[in-house]
């Protein structure tokens, strides 16, 4: 299990977030959450010219899309070249460990947490990328409330949904 | 800004031949370099793990401190170097608008998804990359959640989100003390990272196939 450590990491990921937000590199922050829309416009076929929310995020909703594909490119060459972590699997181990180990039960959390979180990071304007990285990198008050609301609620949730207690 | 779009149709190769070819006129970086900003992005994410369910659900239960000790750190270097790059002309601000009852709903919606999920849309992608299923059927149900969003967003959602309360930053609030604010806000920002203990959730099936001696659980 080859990994970086947590200190390399926030070090790597600044010097991302400089190049991404310099004039010689893209003029802009990172975000990760402006592409699912994007795409559901066009996995379901909806006209640009008649829905508000498309027209608005036509540029960001396509740069973050090639973002992505490059993403998607960089991890899965990461997880089978470096730290050899490309497996298939349908529930984690931490969710078998503290909630139970049912596949149907991770699979049905699972679609109904990624509903609520794009419509939860589209109602704030942004997510972990757009607006705890970029946006406090920026100081903004406004990412400064959305990344107090998420800590506290992440942990709120995290005592509610698991058995913490160790088995 | 409008952005000249000259492929024609509306089937989903042509929509996505549309999306290379905005990005090459919109003027944030060539079409190689935020493929690759991709890439890195993926890379980071991925060689640190945090794309793992042990990591940001590890966190929610408080048994893992390795994603917010590197957000932190990223955002108190980040803010210190790009205050100086702003001011030299080598940056821009991009600040979102302060729109309270979307930040509050929106952001506690975020947060119960994020730990229930075990990952954000940053590191979905990542996770999805290295083969988990689960998380695919999170994105999927991603989909429908920005489908009803771009369907009911005139109508529900953006009356709901409410009126911008403006865009402000952490400098404009203390006129003449701009750099110490931006100091003292990279520094604390950064010694929060250092400071926040140290916890890791392994996960079994990555331990197992370690030898013993090698088992970061173990020594």
């Amino acid at each position: 299990m080859n990994r970086l450590p947590w200190w390399m990491g926030g070090i790597l990921m600044s010097g991302l977030l400089l190049l991404t937000f310099s004039v010689f590199g893209a003029d802009r922050p990172i975000g990760a959450s402006t592409y699912v829309p994007y795409f559901a416009g066009i996995i379901f076929d909806l006209d640009p010219e008649k829905y508000s929310y498309l027209k608005d995020i036509s540029n960001p909703g396509s740069w973050e899309g090639v973002m992505l594909f490059g993403a998607l490119v960089g991890g899965f060459v990461t997880s089978v070249f470096i730290t050899r972590s490309f497996r298939f699997s349908l529930i984690p181990s931490g969710w078998k460990k503290y909630k139970n180990n049912s596949v149907l039960s991770r699979l049905f959390w699972s679609f109904i947490s990624g509903f609520i979180m794009i419509i939860g990071a589209r109602m704030a304007g942004g997510c972990t990328s757009g607006h705890f990285m970029s946006g406090m990198s920026q100081m903004a008050i406004s990412s400064m409330i959305f990344g107090g609301v998420v800590l506290v609620v992440v942990i709120v949730t995290g005592r509610l949904f698991y058995n913490v207690k160790e088995k | 800004m409008d952005v000249l779009v000259k492929t024609e149709g509306t089937d989903i190769l042509s929509r996505i031949a549309q999306m290379f070819e905005n990005v090459i006129h919109q003027g944030h970086g060539s079409l190689a370099l935020v493929f690759l900003i991709g890439i890195i992005f993926g890379g980071i994410i991925q060689y640190t793990r945090v794309d793992k369910f042990e990591k940001i659900a590890g966190f929610a239960m408080l048994k893992d401190t390795i994603v917010p000790k590197m957000l932190f750190l990223a955002v108190g270097l980040t803010s210190i170097g790009l205050y100086y790059m702003i001011e030299a002309g080598g940056a821009h601000y991009h600040i979102k608008p302060i729109l309270w009852q979307g930040l509050l709903i929106g952001g506690t919606l975020f947060g119960i998804s994020m730990a229930i999920l075990g990952k954000c849309p940053g590191t979905g992608p990542i996770s999805i990359a290295e083969g988990r299923i689960d998380v695919l059927i999170g994105a999927i149900g991603g989909l429908f959640g920005g489908l009803v969003f771009t369907l009911y967003y005139d109508d529900f959602f953006k009356p709901l989100m409410g009126e911008s309360a403006g865009k402000l930053t952490l400098p404009s609030l203390f006129p003449g003390h701009e750099h110490m604010v931006v100091l003292i806000f990279g520094v604390v920002v950064t010694l929060i990272a250092i400071v926040i203990p140290k916890k890791e959730l392994f996960d079994e099936a990555d331990l197992s196939q370690l030898p013993d001696d090698e088992r970061p659980d173990r020594n």
